[in-house]
C-alpha cells in the first residue's frame, strides 16, 4: 500500500485515496450521460491505486496521468474529458508559482546538451548569455499568456495537446514573417530606426545593405525574413557598379594610351554622360559601339573611340564580375555571422531568384552561386540564407531558356550545398497570379515553406512583395484519428470542431495585433515594407493594412492519423491517398469558407513542425499508451509528407505528396532523400527537379548527407572513418600528414 | 558552429567530431547536437529515395 506521494512544490504528505475518488467524482458530475454509481467510483480509484509504483515515490502529476488512463480505458471519455480541463484549470495556477522557476532554474544551470528545453529551435543558441535570456523572456511570456491572456478552453487546449499555437511567446506583441521588396526599401534610402542609410549605389553596398534589412525587420518579427526579388535587386547594384567602373576605364584608357590630360579625359566622359542616347550598361556595348561610330568628343574621334569604349566595357565586365563575386560573398558571410534578437541567433534568412534574365540579375545569380559552392572561409557549408531558385518554363526550365545555365549551375550547386531550394512558379495555384516580368506576382517562399500570393481582402493586391503570415496554429490531427476510433465520420466531426476552435483563436490574436500602431514597428510599417503601411503616420493603426497577411491553421502527422484511423497512411495505399486528400481537402475548403465570411486571409499551413515534432506524440503516447505506427515513435511525421521511415521511390513519394501541395496555401516542402552517390549524378538530380515540376509541386528540396571533417576539410558523406585523412571522430592525425595530404587537397586547414 | 582544433604532441583532433549538416522544417542545421529529440529520433530513421 502507498503511504506517501509528492506534490508539485516538492513536499511529501501522505497519500489519500480519497482524494483521487473525490476527484473522479467531480468530474464525472461536470458531464452528461455518463453517471457513476458509487461502485464505480470505488472501482476506478482501485484501479489507479493498483497502477502505483510501491517502490517509487509516486507524484501528484503521474497519478493525474494514470486517472486519465483509467478514465478513458474503462469507456469514460467525457469525464475523462472534464477531468484534463479541470486539471488544466489547476495546472494553469500552479504553474506561475512553481513550473516557471522550475524552467527558470533549468535554463540557468543546464546545458542545452543535457535540456530538451533549451533546443526547441536547432539555430538558437541557448547556451549563451543572450540566448538563455531570450528564453527566460520567452517563457515567462508563455505563462503570462497561458494564464492571463488565452480563454479557458484554448488554454486548456494549447496545453493538452488538442492544438499548438506557434510563437505564442509572442502572442501580445508581433507577427510571424514578411517579404521584403528590396528595391522599392532601397529607393531614396531608409532608415533602421537606429540610423539613417543613403540609397546604396555598388554591388556591395547592395549586398551589405540586404543584410542590414533583414536583421532589421527580423528583430520586428517573430519569424523569419525573406527577400522575394533577390536579383532583381542585386541587378541594379550590379549595373551601378558596371557604370562607375566603365568611366574608371574609359578615363584610365583616355590618359594612358591616348596620352590626355585628366582635365581633358574628363571632358570626354563628362560629353558622353550628355550627349549619347544609349545608356552605359553590361548589355549595351554593341548598341553604343555603333553610336559611336563617327562621334567625335573633345578630342578624341571615331577608331579611337571605339577602342577605348571597347577597353572600357571589357574591364568593366571583368571588374564587375569580380565585384560580384565578393558581394555575394560577404553576404554569405554576414548572414552566417551577423547577431539578431540581441545575440542568440542569426537572422532567419531566405533568398528567392532565378527568374530575372537582364544579364546584370543573371552575374549577380551565377556568382551567388559560385560562393555557396566554395562555402565559407574554411570550406563550410554555409547555413544560411536559404536560397530558393525559382523554377519557370520559358525563363530557365528548358535549354533554350535564357537562364538555364543558371538552373543547372543551381543543381550542382544543391547536389553538393543542400541549397538552393526549388521552387515552381509553374504549379497551377502559383501561375495563377503570374504576370511575366512582374516579380510581385511571382510566388516566393519564407526559408521555412510559408507563402502568400492569393489575397481576399484585396483581390487587386494578390502579391508577393510587402506581405506574409501573421500567426499559425496547429491542429494535432493524429489525436482525432485515434479518438474517432475508426469512424471517420466521427472524424470529421471531431475535425470540424476543432478547426472551429482554432479559427476561434486565430482571431483573438488577430484582435490583439490590430491594436498595434505604426510606431510599434518602427522599420516594418514606419519604412514602408509592410505592404500599404507607408501611407500610415506613426501614431495610425495598423489593423487595417494587416489584413493583407495570412492566418494559418496547420496540422501534423497526417500519416499517423491515417494509420489511426484506417490501420494504413498514404504511402502504403490507394484508399489511405484517397481519405488524405479528403481530409487536407476539407481543411482548405474551411479555410476558404473562412476567408470568404470574414474578408480576411485564412489559408491552410503544412506545419514546419520542429518543437511540435515530439511535443504532441509525447503527450498523445501518454493518454492512449503505444499504438504502432500511430504513438509508437518520438516524432509525428511532419505535415503531409509520406514517414521518413517508409521505404519509397523518389518518384512515388513526389506524385503522391504533390496534390497537398495545392491544398496547403500558406506552405508546404516535399523532400526526396538521396544517398551521396546518387546526389553526385547530377543528370539524376535535373530528373527529380524536373518530375517535381510536372507533378505540380509548388516548393521542394533533395537532402542528401552532407559531412565534413573540421581537422582535413573533407566535404562528403563520412560513415565512421574520413574518407580523406582516415581518422575516426575524436581521433588525432599527424600535422605530418596533413602536411602531404595539402599537397594533393589544396583546401586542407594549415595548422 | 565551428569546434576549435588545436596541435597538441605534432598530433591535431583530439575529441573533434565530424560536422554533419541535415535540414529540418527547410532550414539547415550545422550540427545534430542542437537537435531536439525528436528531430535526433526523426533523422535517424530517415530512409533514402531510391529512383
Amino acid at each position: 500500500m502507498i503511504e506517501k506521494i509528492q506534490k508539485r512544490n516538492g513536499d511529501i504528505v501522505p497519500f489519500d485515496s480519497m482524494k483521487i475518488m473525490n476527484a473522479i467524482s467531480r468530474a464525472n458530475k461536470a458531464v452528461e450521460g455518463e453517471k457513476m454509481s458509487p461502485t464505480d467510483l470505488l472501482f476506478l480509484t482501485e484501479k489507479v491505486t493498483e497502477r502505483l509504483d510501491e517502490k517509487e515515490l509516486n507524484s501528484v502529476e503521474h497519478i493525474q496521468d494514470l486517472v486519465e488512463e483509467i478514465l478513458i480505458r474503462f469507456g469514460y471519455a467525457r469525464t475523462a474529458k472534464a477531468y484534463i480541463l479541470y486539471r488544466a484549470d489547476h495546472t494553469k495556477i500552479r504553474k506561475s508559482e512553481f513550473d516557471l522557476m522550475e524552467i527558470y532554474k533549468k535554463l540557468t544551470y543546464s546545458d542545452a546538451k543535457d535540456e530538451d528545453i533549451k533546443r526547441e529551435n536547432a539555430n538558437i543558441d541557448a547556451d549563451t548569455a543572450m540566448g538563455t535570456m531570450l528564453k527566460y523572456g520567452s517563457e515567462g511570456s508563455k505563462y503570462f499568456i497561458d494564464n492571463y491572456v488565452l480563454p479557458k478552453d484554448i488554454a486548456a487546449a494549447h496545453m493538452n495537446g488538442d492544438i499548438h499555437i506557434h510563437d505564442m511567446d509572442f502572442y501580445m506583441l508581433t507577427e510571424t514573417c514578411c517579404q521584403i521588396d528590396l528595391i522599392r526599401l532601397f529607393k531614396d534610402g531608409f532608415s533602421t530606426g537606429h540610423g539613417y542609410l543613403r540609397e546604396p549605389n555598388s554591388i556591395r553596398s547592395y549586398a551589405a545593405l540586404a543584410c542590414i534589412a533583414i536583421q532589421a525587420n527580423q528583430n520586428e518579427m517573430h519569424g523569419g525574413q525573406s527577400i522575394p526579388n533577390f536579383d532583381y535587386a542585386m541587378a541594379m547594384g550590379v549595373a551601378k557598379t558596371y557604370r562607375k567602373e566603365y568611366y574608371k576605364y574609359l578615363k584610365t584608357y583616355l590618359q594612358l594610351k591616348l596620352d590626355m590630360e585628366e582635365e581633358e579625359a574628363i571632358e570626354v566622359i563628362n560629353d558622353l554622360k550628355c550627349n549619347l542616347s544609349t545608356p552605359v550598361a553590361m548589355g549595351n556595348k554593341e548598341i553604343m559601339a555603333r553610336e559611336l561610330r563617327g562621334y567625335g568628343a573633345g578630342k578624341v574621334w571615331g577608331e579611337d573611340l571605339q577602342k577605348a569604349h571597347s577597353y572600357a566595357s571589357d574591364a568593366a565586365y571583368k571588374s564587375t564580375d569580380r565585384q560580384t563575386y565578393q558581394a555575394m560573398e560577404a553576404l554569405i558571410h554576414n548572414l552566417n555571422t551577423m547577431n539578431s534578437r540581441a545575440g542568440a541567433q542569426v537572422p532567419f534568412s531566405s533568398i528567392n531568384y532565378g527568374t530575372d534574365i537582364s544579364p546584370e540579375g543573371h552575374m549577380a545569380i551565377r556568382n551567388l552561386l559560385l560562393a555557396t559552392e566554395a562555402g565559407l572561409g574554411a570550406g563550410e557549408t554555409p547555413i544560411f540564407p536559404v536560397q530558393i531558385f525559382k523554377v519557370k518554363e520559358g525563363v530557365n526550365f528548358n535549354k533554350e531558356d535564357p537562364n538555364y545555365d543558371l538552373f543547372k549551375l543551381a543543381i550542382k550547386t544543391s547536389a553538393q550545398r543542400l541549397f538552393p531550394n526549388f521552387s515552381f512558379i509553374d504549379a497551377p495555384f502559383n501561375i495563377e497570379y503570374y504576370k511575366p516580368g512582374d516579380y510581385n506576382t511571382e510566388v516566393a517562399y519564407m526559408g521555412c515553406r510559408t507563402r502568400v500570393l492569393g489575397n481576399v481582402h484585396d483581390p487587386s493586391k494578390a502579391v508577393t512583395c510587402g506581405r506574409g503570415n501573421l500567426s499559425f496554429t496547429s491542429i494535432n490531427l493524429p489525436r482525432l484519428g485515434i479518438e474517432a476510433k475508426g469512424d471517420v465520420d466521427r472524424f470529421f466531426h471531431l475535425l470540424d470542431e476543432r478547426i472551429d476552435l482554432v479559427i476561434r483563436q486565430l482571431l483573438h490574436r488577430f484582435k490583439i495585433q490590430c491594436t498595434k500602431r505604426v510606431r510599434n514597428y518602427p522599420f516594418l510599417m514606419g519604412q514602408g515594407i509592410w505592404i500599404d503601411s507607408e501611407d500610415l503616420d506613426i501614431d495610425d493603426s495598423v489593423a487595417e493594412v494587416l489584413k493583407h497577411g495570412t492566418l494559418s491553421v496547420g496540422f501534423i502527422g497526417l500519416a499517423e492519423t491515417l494509420k489511426a484511423l484506417i490501420g494504413c497512411h498514404h504511402g502504403e495505399s490507394r484508399e489511405a491517398q484517397n481519405l488524405g486528400l479528403k481530409i487536407i481537402g476539407h481543411m482548405r475548403q474551411r479555410m476558404d469558407e473562412e476567408s470568404q465570411k470574414t474578408g480576411l486571409n485564412f489559408t491552410l499551413l503544412a506545419t514546419p513542425a520542429e518543437g511540435l515534432s515530439g511535443r504532441f506524440v509525447a503527450i498523445d503516447k501518454k493518454i492512449y499508451g503505444e499504438i504502432p505506427g500511430v504513438t509508437d515513435r518520438e516524432y509525428y511525421t511532419n505535415s503531409f509528407h509520406i514517414p521518413v521511415y517508409y521505404p519509397i521511390k523518389a518518384f512515388k513519394k513526389i506524385s503522391l505528396e504533390a496534390p497537398y501541395h495545392a491544398l496547403t496555401n500558406a506552405g508546404h516542402i516535399s523532400y526526396v532523400e538521396l544517398d551521396g552517390d546518387t546526389c553526385k549524378n547530377l543528370e539524376a538530380f535535373e530528373t527529380i527537379i524536373r518530375y517535381m515540376k510536372e507533378q505540380g509541386i509548388g516548393y521542394g528540396s533533395i537532402n542528401h548527407p552532407v559531412d565534413r571533417d573540421p581537422v582535413c576539410g573533407y566535404t562528403g558523406v563520412i560513415g565512421d572513418v574520413c574518407p580523406r585523412c582516415g581518422r575516426r571522430e575524436g581521433e588525432t592525425v599527424s600535422v605530418e600528414k596533413l602536411r602531404l595530404l595539402r599537397k594533393k587537397f589544396p583546401n586542407v586547414p594549415n595548422y | 558552429m565551428s569546434q576549435k582544433v588545436v596541435i597538441k604532441d605534432e598530433m591535431v583532433g583530439e575529441n573533434v567530431g565530424f560536422d554533419r549538416i541535415r535540414r529540418i522544417t527547410g532550414y539547415l542545421v550545422g550540427t545534430t547536437e542542437r537537435f531536439n529529440n525528436a528531430k535526433r529520433a526523426e533523422e535517424k530513421d530517415r530512409v533514402k529515395h531510391g529512383i
